[in-house]
């Protein structure tokens, strides 16, 4: 669209015929007849054959679940984008400096504590982490708070409570690998990491000395949630997609086999991008499988997931989170397989 | 994408979705009651964002008179939002124009019923006197294949839910869908309902009959099934993702 309006005011200042108006619109191109019987004809056709497909049960069902991700996910996302831009514009990078110690390798650790304040989905997380790292907060200090604000805030920790009655084992376990699994990354982080890892352009600077803060918290969330809300729908629609394309009774083959139930449960956590206050939920009705493999399942799932790869791929690059994902979710499959040992 | 295209684009996405959560309840086919508030807020607050932009942008380009491009000429390099941004129209447009329907009968015949939660065996209740005994399709699960005590025997009961073909077989399926969060997490629960012809596919049905006797009462062995004796046509319930029972009993 960008690129089309450039084509326009290019010929026409080839033509030299239009009076620049200073106003950035542009003239019509010659052959806008032609534009015309086009824009009214082609979307016609599109229209009529996309309709009739979109209207088979199937293409229905995958917009349902595609538009029902979305849909629960935008108050989080609009939450951790508000919060974003919030840190951004009014929080002096001095606070986090006083609150964070001064080496990383101690920020790690008070940094994935204090996951539990963020009462959110993981959506609202990754914005919140590229933030902190704008404000000079050490990445690994931000990553291990970006997994253990989803996993271990009061909102998921009650919700798994509430579908695991009188199993108290089972909130303490996903309590412990998850953050756990936070912890570890941010070491790990610090051990391997890389910043060329990072889009530059991830590496924001905060609030500019004259500007209104106002105006800088406004831009901030505005772009923040455009950004992030197109890689939300990216991952919605890879979701639904795999929700209309695999019978959930596959499912049902793998439970017999204990490690094969743990791989295959951390996969779908993956690919069905249960938000984090629901996994407990459906991590409940799968009572075909382990207690180890439900445990991985809601370990791995608000740390990794399709819509949470998508969302990082948009906000630190695709190297950082192909790596960062694939890491995760070692991690944090070992966890739930030793802490779900344990303790279930 | 351009300024003034993404002030429209927070407008229309905070209007489609107060189009669904506030002026109807559209927002009952994907997530559950408890998010509308925030599905309010989050339309409200869509629209002040757009709004705000758009005074921003009006007061710096009277500010700036020849400011040639139109996009913001200070400080920060937020130039325009990325490419990605593009997609938020379609579910914004899909909220306002086209919203999909509730899952129903495709949704439910690719899974198997859910496992209906097993609690404590011996915690069931008497049973209501009343005939037509209206409960829900879990309920009646349950007692079928968990009272001990077979209250369910020779009783007739009053089950609603939406049809599911079963296939070639003459009997069909009785269906209800529930969420846990959102759409993505649909489960169902179904009843085999024998001796009536199939009603079409997602209608909401009320099936009145007895147990279809078919393994031993109160175990596992029995199967959730029922002989119907009336089939009637009812409104479709306002929210659809829930095994409750109706709120007017004749709906």
């Amino acid at each position: 669209m960008q690129r089309t309006d450039q084509r326009a005011e290019e010929t026409e200042v080839a033509d030299a015929g239009g009076a620049a108006d200073g106003e950035g619109a542009p003239g019509w191109p010659r052959f806008w007849p032609l534009l015309l019987l086009g824009a009214a004809v082609v979307p016609g056709t599109v229209l009529y054959f996309g309709g009739r497909w979109m209207e088979t049960p199937a293409m229905q069902a995958w917009r349902t679940v595609c538009l029902a991700v979305t849909v629960q996910a935008l108050p989080f996302l609009l939450l951790g984008t508000a919060l974003s831009a919030a840190i951004n514009a009014f929080v002096p990078a001095r606070v986090f400096n006083r609150v964070l110690p001064r080496r990383p390798v101690l920020a790690v650790p008070v940094a994935g504590a204090a996951g539990v304040v963020l009462p959110g989905c993981e959506c609202a997380s990754v914005p919140v982490a590229k933030r902190l790292i704008g404000r000079g907060v050490a990445p690994a200090a931000a990553f291990t708070f970006l997994l253990s604000a989803p996993a271990i805030n009061p909102v998921v920790l009650t919700a798994t409570a509430v579908a695991f009655p009188g199993n108290p084992a089972m909130v303490v376990a996903r309590l412990l690998a998850s953050l756990g699994t936070a912890w570890v990354m941010g070491w790990l982080w610090l051990w391997r990491g890389r910043t060329e890892w990072l889009r530059p352009a991830a590496r924001y600077r905060g609030h500019q000395e004259g500007g209104s803060r106002w105006r800088e918290f406004l831009a901030g969330f505005q772009h923040d949630f455009l950004h992030a809300g197109g890689f939300l729908v990216v991952g919605a629609m890879a979701t639904a997609t795999f929700n209309v394309m695999v019978p959930p009774s596959v499912v049902d083959a793998f439970a017999g086999s204990p490690w094969l139930s743990v791989l295959f449960l951390a996969g779908l956590a993956i690919v069905l991008a249960v938000c984090s206050e629901a996994d407990a939920f459906v991590a409940a009705s799968l009572s075909g499988f382990s207690p180890v493999a439900r445990l991985v399942f809601m370990v791995v799932g608000p740390m990794v997931d399709l819509k949470l790869i998508a969302l990082q791929a948009g906000t630190f690059g695709r190297a950082f989170a192909i790596r960062f994902s694939a890491a995760t979710v070692v991690v944090a499959v070992l966890a739930g397989v030793l802490i779900g040992g344990a303790l279930l | 994408m351009r300024r003034p295209l993404q002030m429209v684009l927070l407008v229309l996405s905070g209007v489609g979705l107060l189009r669904v959560s506030l002026f109807t309840d559209l927002y009952l086919r994907y997530v559950k009651e408890g998010m509308r508030p925030l599905l309010i807020a989050s339309g409200v607050l869509l629209i002040l964002l757009g709004a705000a932009d758009a005074v921003a942008y009006a007061c710096r380009r009277e500010d700036g008179g020849h400011a040639g491009h139109g996009d913001d000429g200070h400080g920060h390099h937020h130039s325009g939002a990325p490419r990605a941004a593009w997609l938020l129209f379609l579910p914004a447009l899909s909220l306002l124009f086209y919203a999909p329907p509730a899952l129903g009968a495709y949704t439910a015949s690719r899974q198997p019923s859910k496992t209906v939660t097993y609690e404590d065996e011996n915690d069931f209740d008497p049973l209501p006197a009343t005939s037509p005994l209206p409960m829900t399709l879990s309920d009646f699960t349950r007692r079928v294949q968990q009272d001990r005590t077979q209250a369910i025997k020779g009783r007739t009961v009053r089950l609603t839910g939406f049809v599911t073909s079963a296939g070639q077989d003459d009997s069909w399926f009785l269906t209800r869908i529930m969420i846990s969060c959102c759409a993505a997490d649909a489960q169902s629960v179904k009843v085999r309902i024998h001796g009536t012809p199939a009603p079409p596919a997602n209608t909401w049905v009320a099936v009145t009959g007895t147990w279809h006797p078919d393994g031993t009462l109160g175990t596992r062995s029995a199967s959730a099934a029922l002989d119907a004796r009336s089939v009637e046509k009812i409104d479709k319930p306002v929210n659809a993702y829930t095994d409750a029972l109706p709120l007017t009993p004749t709906g």
